[in-house]
């Protein structure tokens, strides 16, 4: 496995910026006045303790919960509140810490479901089937069956997702994340579950997918080793605090963050 | 085709190349699953991809009777690159993509491989980490761009920009009929191909084939089995193994037929049936797999299904073959076939991607009988061959209509085959390699001066048949004290056909007769001796008791009936065995781990039940270590039972249908 060149990362300008955002359920406070931003183009981690509050952050960012304080710049425009669907549109696709698939249907299919919001022809004309209806539909298999020649998934092109082995399910979603063409792309523990191999495997497509579509990238991650190969930058969160933010290497030797994940009282 | 046999101009695959795409140029030539589609490539667009490829090359540097390392799995590009390479007089040497790297850099250095042309980022990877140790080498050229990009690129280079580079080239410096002269250059006694075979003891060698052997092999092939530029293979088995240069590369030149390569190496049975091969290749574990992937489904099946299959399968298994091999079959009987075939067999067919199959091979070692008859019982002309690196795949081949599970066929067409007194086969054809590579000491050994081959392995022509019998490696062939070959191997795994049967261990190099040790299959024995109120306590028990004894010296005696109608053989049939009161086990070092028995050790191990077997004795008393699943020892003592055979006395052998 191969981290990228820093030189090829592009140091683009910020992609999306959260500023003081705080979330909370009744009285359970899951975010605390949290600041961190993405660059484009970066394999940017959020890390944390189990109940740090990483999941209810990426979320937030998502659109699917709605922070009581702060706010969220994405591509230099300031949004308060949104629905997971203005989300998806505007360019922010995921995949959940537990497979999300649509299990009766193929890997081809649920490729396929990825691309829906980009059919611009409607629901006639697609009824109808011929002319511009079938053109967009071969220009999205086209696109379909490129994303499953670069996850190599070739094999399981017809069969049902729910009979799959679990890696590879994990990597179905990811092409479907794909398929929608994100610009930024939320992984929620990519590789949690997966063994050895199955891992490096997710890692490198992780690092390809960075590198060939230049998809910028926010994972959420519990194997300390992904994250030290894979990010960029990691923000760490604690019971829904920031505690650290910084290169991998900063990070580890932060007291802090060490403090965080060995336990101390607090 | 015909028309190429005959003109002897046409005498490397370059030149077959520009003929094919003169006379079918319109037809595919090549074919690749990609993004879910099959792309093709006629022969008329090949030729201009491996003349834009060849003088890109050309142009990197590479010179007449320059070595070009190839690696990969098949891939279009990667075929070019071979005739590419060989159109400006260089040698291909295709190289295992699986192999690691410190035996491909063994090969890459021995060949001094001036480029290597690669699949991938992994094979780059792993060319560029010995870089240090390779300074023959000036540019690495891959196929597949991806993960690449921030690669530095001062040698490293994408085949397509190769092939720009060509392009160019082309139209300045090669304008003209000029690549065509680089190609009419060519000689046919020339060096078409390095193939290194992976030596099972030291280092692998380069068998350098000449384009005179790869071509006359694969002329003759084609005429053998009437192959037409109409047939269509899948090119699947690995490209530096010398059975994927001859199926999908030479033949595929010589006589024009197409060559599909899978979408990856996990979707080729998908593949096979969307394109329904009508020439196959595959060594016995492809079919073994397939049948029991049929099996296991079938399982699962409904009830009318599951009877159907079964009942039409049974069918097949006594008619099938006999009309396959035209034979009178009763018109009922051929009806019902027809039925079966409508319901049955034909989709089978269709899911394995053989309904067009006119011909199928497997080789490479011994395939069950069952197997073989069951893809047999459907139609499918399965056949089998033996053939080496050395002598450019054919050695033996079994014709049309003379078909045998356990024999690899006649002496393919030009070739001579004679069998050492030491049980070794040797060959002489004008497909016999030029020699190793560097190593005229290794040429030596195995080749004599007027051309014969030493092929390792010992066999026998059968007298029922006329075929070839390949026993064993010759290195494990003994000797009777009378002189009589002893192939213990072959006799073990005939022993082995018999479920009953788990292990065998045959003796007798440098004894009087011969004499075997066997293993009882405790899971088919067992559920015997419950259908036949047999009780017994302990595998020891079972193992010992007499109607088990009684019922495993009618399978030697049904051996040793084979044996004696096998010529060579006959002399060694079993005289004495025992049943051993243990399993053996990979953990006592009796096997190896990938199941092989240890026929040394076992003879020392158990010495004194083999002294047993030679004394005349009745029981043997014997007391062993074992080594329980968790690690600790412990002993076992039994006495243990020697049964007396008779042997058949030879049978007479029809030799004049032999000859």
């Amino acid at each position: 496995m191969r981290a990228p060149d820093e030189t090829t990362i592009k140091a683009g300008q910020t992609l999306l910026s959260v500023q003081n955002v705080s979330l909370s359920f009744g009285g359970v406070k899951a975010i605390r006045d949290v600041s961190f931003d993405i660059k484009k183009g970066e394999i940017r981690a959020i890390i944390g303790p189990n109940g740090a509050g990483k999941t209810s952050m990426l979320n937030v960012i998502n659109g699917f919960y709605h922070p009581q304080e702060g706010e969220i710049t994405f591509k230099g425009v300031k949004r308060k509140k949104m629905r997971p669907h203005d989300a998806a549109t505007g360019g922010i696709a995921r995949t959940f810490q537990n497979v999300a698939l649509f299990r009766s249907m193929t890997t081809l299919d649920n490729i396929m479901a990825g691309r829906t919001l980009r059919m611009n022809k409607n629901f006639f004309w697609q009824l109808l089937r011929y002319g511009p209806a079938e053109r967009e539909e071969i220009e999205h298999r086209r696109k379909v069956e490129e994303i499953i020649d670069f996850l190599e998934i070739q094999h399981i092109r017809r069969v049902p997702v729910g009979r799959l082995p679990y890696g590879l399910q994990k990597r179905v979603e990811l092409g479907r994340a794909l398929a929608m063409e994100p610009e930024l792309l939320l992984l929620d523990e990519p590789m949690a579950g997966m063994n050895l191999e199955e891992k490096e495997d997710m890692c490198r497509y992780v690092i390809d997918v960075n590198n060939h579509y230049g998809t910028t990238i926010a994972l959420i991650e519990h194997d300390m080793g992904v994250v030290m190969d894979l990010a960029n930058r990691v923000v760490v969160l604690d019971y829904g605090q920031k505690i650290a933010d910084g290169t991998p290497d900063e990070v580890k030797s932060n007291q802090a963050v060490i403090d965080a994940y060995l336990g101390v009282a607090h | 085709m015909a028309q190429n046999a005959i003109d002897k101009s046409v005498d490397t695959f370059p030149k077959f190349l520009l003929v094919n795409a003169r006379e079918r140029g319109q037809r595919p030539a090549i074919r690749e699953k990609d993004l879910g589609i099959w792309q093709t490539w006629t022969w008329a667009q090949v030729k201009d991809e491996v003349k834009a490829l060849a003088l890109g090359l050309k142009e990197l540097g590479v010179e007449r009777g320059d070595k070009v390392a190839i690696i990969g799995s098949n891939k279009p590009r990667l075929y070019w690159s071979m005739c590419a390479t060989q159109s400006i007089g260089g040698v291909p040497v295709p190289v295992y993509q699986d192999a690691v790297a410190e035996e491909m850099v063994f090969v890459l250095q021995h060949a001094g491989a001036k480029i290597a042309i690669v699949e991938n980022q992994e094979q780059v990877d792993k060319v560029l980490s010995m870089s240090d140790r390779l300074p023959s080498i000036s540019h690495v050229i891959y196929d597949e761009p991806r993960g690449l990009r921030d690669y530095d690129h001062t040698r490293l280079k994408w085949l397509n920009e190769v092939q720009k580079i060509g392009r160019k080239a082309a139209e300045s410096k090669y304008s003209g009929d000029a690549w065509e002269k680089m190609i009419a250059e060519g000689k046919g006694s020339d060096i078409a191909v390095i193939l290194y075979t992976s030596g099972t003891t030291g280092n692998p060698k380069g068998v350098m084939l000449t384009y005179d052997s790869v071509v006359i092999s694969s002329q003759n092939a084609n005429a053998f089995d009437r192959l037409t530029e109409k047939e269509e293979v899948i090119a699947y088995l690995p490209m530096a193994w010398v059975g994927d240069h001859i199926f999908s590369y030479a033949q595929s030149y010589v006589a024009g037929y197409t060559v599909n390569c899978p979408e990856s190496p996990e979707t080729i049975i998908e593949d096979r049936r969307e394109i329904g091969t009508s020439y196959a290749f595959a060594p016995p574990r492809v079919y073994e797999n397939l049948l029991t992937l049929t099996m296991v489904r079938m399982e699962d099946a409904g009830r009318f299904k599951r009877g159907m299959f079964h009942y039409f399968l049974n069918h097949a298994r006594r008619w099938g073959e006999k009309i396959l091999n035209k034979e009178p079959v009763p018109l009922g009987a051929r009806l019902i076939y027809w039925l079966g075939e409508l319901l049955v067999y034909g989709p089978m067919k269709n899911r394995y991607g053989f309904t067009n199959v006119r011909v199928a091979y497997t080789a490479g070692e011994a395939i069950g009988p069952e197997i073989f008859r069951y893809y047999r019982s459907l139609g499918i002309n399965l056949k089998q061959l033996y053939g080496q690196t050395e002598a450019a795949v054919y050695i033996t081949a079994q014709p049309d209509g003379e078909i045998y599970a356990d024999t690899v066929g006649k002496p393919s067409p030009d070739v001579e085959i004679k069998i050492e007194p030491s049980g070794e086969v040797l060959f002489r054809s004008p497909g016999v390699f030029a020699g190793y590579y560097k190593d005229p000491e290794k040429t030596a050994e195995t080749k004599t001066p007027d051309g014969w081959v030493k092929s390792g392995d010992a066999g026998f022509f059968d007298p029922k048949t006329g075929h070839l019998k390949i026993i064993d490696r010759a290195k494990d062939v003994g000797k009777l004290n009378d002189g009589t070959l002893f192939a213990p191997k072959y006799i073990e795994n005939k022993l082995k056909f018999y479920p009953n049967i788990k292990e065998a261990v045959a003796l007798g190099s440098s004894r009087d007769f011969v004499t075997v040790m066997l293993n009882i299959d405790l899971v088919s024995v067992g559920s015997w001796a419950e259908r036949n109120n047999v009780i017994y306590g302990s595998y020891q028990e079972l193992a010992a008791h007499p109607r088990v004894y009684q019922m495993l010296a009618e399978h030697v005696d049904e051996v040793n009936k084979s044996l004696s109608e096998e010529g060579p053989m006959a002399g060694a049939q079993i005289k004495r065995f025992l049943i051993l009161h243990k399993e053996l086990d990979a953990d006592d070092g009796e096997l190896t781990r990938t199941q092989k028995v240890r026929r040394g050790f076992i003879a020392e191990r158990y010495g004194p039940l083999a002294e047993g077997l030679y004394s005349g004795a009745k029981e043997v008393d014997i007391t062993t270590e074992l080594t329980f699943e968790d690690g600790r020892k412990g002993t076992v003592s039994a006495r243990v039972k020697i049964q007396d055979m008779k042997t058949h006395p030879p049978a007479a052998a029809p030799m004049d249908k032999a000859a």
